[in-house]
């Protein structure tokens, strides 16, 4: 069976104590229940959990969905985000965990990747020569979410376009957002093995509607930053 | 109460809804009626005058040709179709039926999830995350199967296409086996609507894939009657077999976006192949939960009997890159039928299917638990007539198992059983028992039953023990059939 390997890589520096943390959590346990109950997700769906503040930790090893139990998430006191850091474990993860397709014998699909973060990278050097390694290791989907008012868009747009601005940081907008990702993860894991067709190749029609196949448009609180 | 809103559909009637907490699918915003008997789907996007046009004919023109016919209330299972269009705050809405409740788990920990097809399809989910409670019969597989044949076959007649039949777009209930085919808005009528979307992965036919990695647009396969038909065939071999008939171990390159073009569309190749065998997968040891249905040696397709075995050839093998040689869904759906004669109770105490395809075999036993089936088992071999006087075989069987019912169907070839028949047509007519080690056939119905071999007749109330060899007039007239008896596993 192939694998949708999913990685989540979330900052769990000092300025995400309190609420946003315990929201961050309640979040991924609402994401995993209901993917829980999704046929298409339960067959291929595999989790990983990376936290970055002072160091990057792998907090669960990818771990197929029905295995996954939420981590406990701590946030220490103060501490730098070193998200560079982060992606270099991200990497050396990826060259151990996921199996490549080659010639031989088909391997995973092509992973996605989430980056929650609620700061700027504190070890730029090493983000910066991160992002130049980024080619080497094909996402099918990275996301970037910019949670809460000092969080900065720019260095994530290096890793994606798709980044989500949360404004606050309340329960409430962490809970939309991740009923988002949920849904997105759903409809990766329904699409995996579609064919691609590029948007000026869409099916010529008369359109009236978007595709069926699309995204459902994301929670209003949502600014999409481009 | 605030957020109940009423509006006048364009029937005239009165539709009132929950105005709150839509349900998002694609392209639609869902609430549900006051009364929870239907949904009401607003498009999120206006819809143009093709797009308005299109759900006009579905509620009106295309509905009434098909729900008000000869049987057609026998759809009202099958389709879930939109009833009614209403228009709210400037956006237009259908008003679709609820899905029954049979269509949502019951069991923990799944209760309430809708009966999406991929529960049942996928090896893996069938076996660790479905409920055994929920698991069915391998003869509620084959009913399900039949019905999606028969909505299928209706739609075609109608001179509609569904554009993307999948296992999510109907849902199936293996407990009572019964399936709905749902998403019904997106129907495509060759010529004057043209589909919106290219189809669901696993089920796009190799053309349509093959066709948009063509630059010359022009030469673009849509969906249409004939992808409705390979997309008919996944389903059928998903629901029997639990594993996917194109996806096998043949690599044709390292990148997956290549790989999956290459095998899903030009160079898409059954698995199980007889004349070429390069794409049948291995069992990998991190499968083995999925088993035994991605074992292809152990359950080959063999298993689903021989009329479906030709049509999954004629499906994928002559007809997969070839559209106009697919099965039409009238041949999923007679195939079907035979084969429900064909199978035996299976009382293996861990059997997974409870019942199997006999395979021809004198002493059968079942390919899903490996029980040796114990009774002595009675064949009728079918013949039937032009003239009334000389028979020849129809390549045609039913098996003879305690409980097993004999109907119109199997006496007179001129009645089938779908949505036309009537009530009284749908009697049973006569039935089998195993009383002091031998098989009885009791007629309950059948007015002109004849014993051939000792030219006597078995009136109704009456019963004829089976004997190897021993001949039966099932019916008078020229569509009349008789059978012929033979004993195996002796």
């Amino acid at each position: 069976m192939r694998r949708l390997p999913i990685y989540i890589l979330l900052d769990t520096s000092g300025s995400m104590r309190g609420e946003p943390i315990e929201a961050v959590k309640v979040g991924l346990q609402t994401m995993t229940s209901s993917l829980r109950r999704d046929p298409y997700a339960l067959e291929t769906v595999w989790l990983s959990v990376i936290t970055f503040d002072l160091e990057a930790k792998v907090l669960v090893p990818l771990t197929e969905l029905e295995q996954f139990s939420t981590p406990n998430l701590r946030a220490p006191e103060t501490s730098p985000t070193n998200l560079g850091e982060a992606l270099e474990l991200l990497f050396k993860r990826y060259r151990l965990e996921i199996k490549k397709s080659t010639l031989q014998e088909k391997g995973d699909w092509l992973p996605l990747l989430l980056v929650m973060t609620d700061g700027k990278p504190s070890d730029t050097q090493l983000f910066n020569r991160m992002v130049a390694e980024l080619k080497n290791y094909p996402f099918a989907k990275i996301i970037a979410c910019a949670a809460g008012a000092k969080a900065k868009v720019e260095p994530l747009k290096a890793l994606t376009d798709e980044i989500y601005a949360l404004d606050t940081m309340d329960a409430a907008s962490f809970g939309k957002f991740w009923a988002w990702v949920s849904t997105t993860v759903g409809r990766a894991s329904l699409e995996v093995g579609s064919i691609r067709i590029k948007e000026e190749e869409k099916v010529p029609e008369p359109s009236h509607e978007p595709p069926d196949d699309e995204l459902p448009p994301p929670p209003e609180e949502i600014r999409i930053v481009f | 109460m605030s957020d109940v809103v009423t509006t006048r559909a364009n029937d005239g009637s009165t539709v009132e809804f929950i105005y709150k907490d839509p349900m998002q699918g694609g392209v639609k915003d869902c609430y549900w009626t006051t009364d929870k008997s239907a949904v009401v789907a607003f498009y999120r996007n206006k819809l143009d005058y093709a797009g308005k046009d299109r759900i006009e004919k579905l509620v009106g023109q295309y509905r009434d040709g098909i729900f008000n016919q000869t049987g057609g209330s026998y759809w009202k299972d099958v389709f879930c179709w939109p009833e009614k269009i209403v228009e709210h705050d400037g956006r237009t809405g259908i008003v679709v039926p609820a899905y029954d409740k049979r269509f949502f788990f019951e069991a923990d920990p799944l209760k309430g999830t809708e009966k999406d097809g991929k529960w049942f399809a996928s090896a893996k989910n069938f076996n660790r995350f479905v409920p055994p409670s929920e698991r069915g019969e391998l003869r509620t597989f084959l009913r399900i199967c039949l019905q999606l044949s028969r909505g299928v076959r209706r739609l075609h007649a109608a001179g509609l296409a569904h554009s993307d039949l999948s296992y999510r777009n109907c849902l199936i209930d293996p407990k009572s086996g019964s399936a709905c085919i749902i998403d019904i808005d997106g129907l495509v009528v060759p010529g004057l609507f043209p589909p919106d979307v290219l189809g669901t992965p696993d089920f796009i036919a190799p053309e349509v894939v093959s066709s948009f990695a063509l630059k010359d647009r022009s030469k673009r396969v849509l969906p249409s009657r004939s992808t409705d038909l390979h997309a008919l065939a996944v389903l059928i071999y998903l629901y029997f077999l639990h594993r996917h008939p194109l996806r096998g171990d043949k690599i044709y390159s390292a990148d997956p976006e290549i790989q999956e073009q290459m095998e899903m569309g030009e160079k898409a190749l059954f698995v199980e192949n007889p004349n070429d065998r390069s794409n049948r997968p291995k069992v990998k040891p991190e499968d083995s939960r999925c088993l035994p249905w991605i074992d292809l040696d152990k359950i080959p397709y063999e298993t689903t009997g021989p009329y479906l075995k030709a049509l999954f050839n004629q499906a994928f093998i002559d007809g997969l890159h070839n559209p106009f040689a697919r099965p039409s869904a009238a041949d999923w759906e007679d195939a079907l039928l035979k084969t429900s004669d064909l199978m035996l109770p299976c009382d293996g105490s861990s059997c997974p299917k409870r019942w199997f395809v006999y395979d021809n075999k004198t002493r059968p036993s079942c390919p899903y638990c490996g029980k040796r089936y114990e009774k002595p088992l009675p064949v009728l071999d079918f013949y039937i007539t032009r003239d009334g006087a000389s028979f020849r075989p129809e390549n045609r069987r039913a098996m003879v198992w305690s409980g097993q019912g004999v109907y119109k169907w199997h006496i007179d070839r001129a009645v089938v059983p779908n949505e036309k028949l009537s009530a009284s047509e749908g009697k049973r007519l006569g039935y089998f028992v195993f009383h002091n080690s031998r098989w009885s056939l009791v007629n309950e119905g059948m007015p002109d039953l004849f014993d051939i071999t000792n030219d006597k007749p078995i009136p109704p109330g009456g019963h004829i023990a089976l004997t190897n060899g021993l001949r039966l007039r099932l019916a008078a007239g020229n569509t009349g059939r008789v059978a012929n008896v033979q004993i195996a596993n002796v």
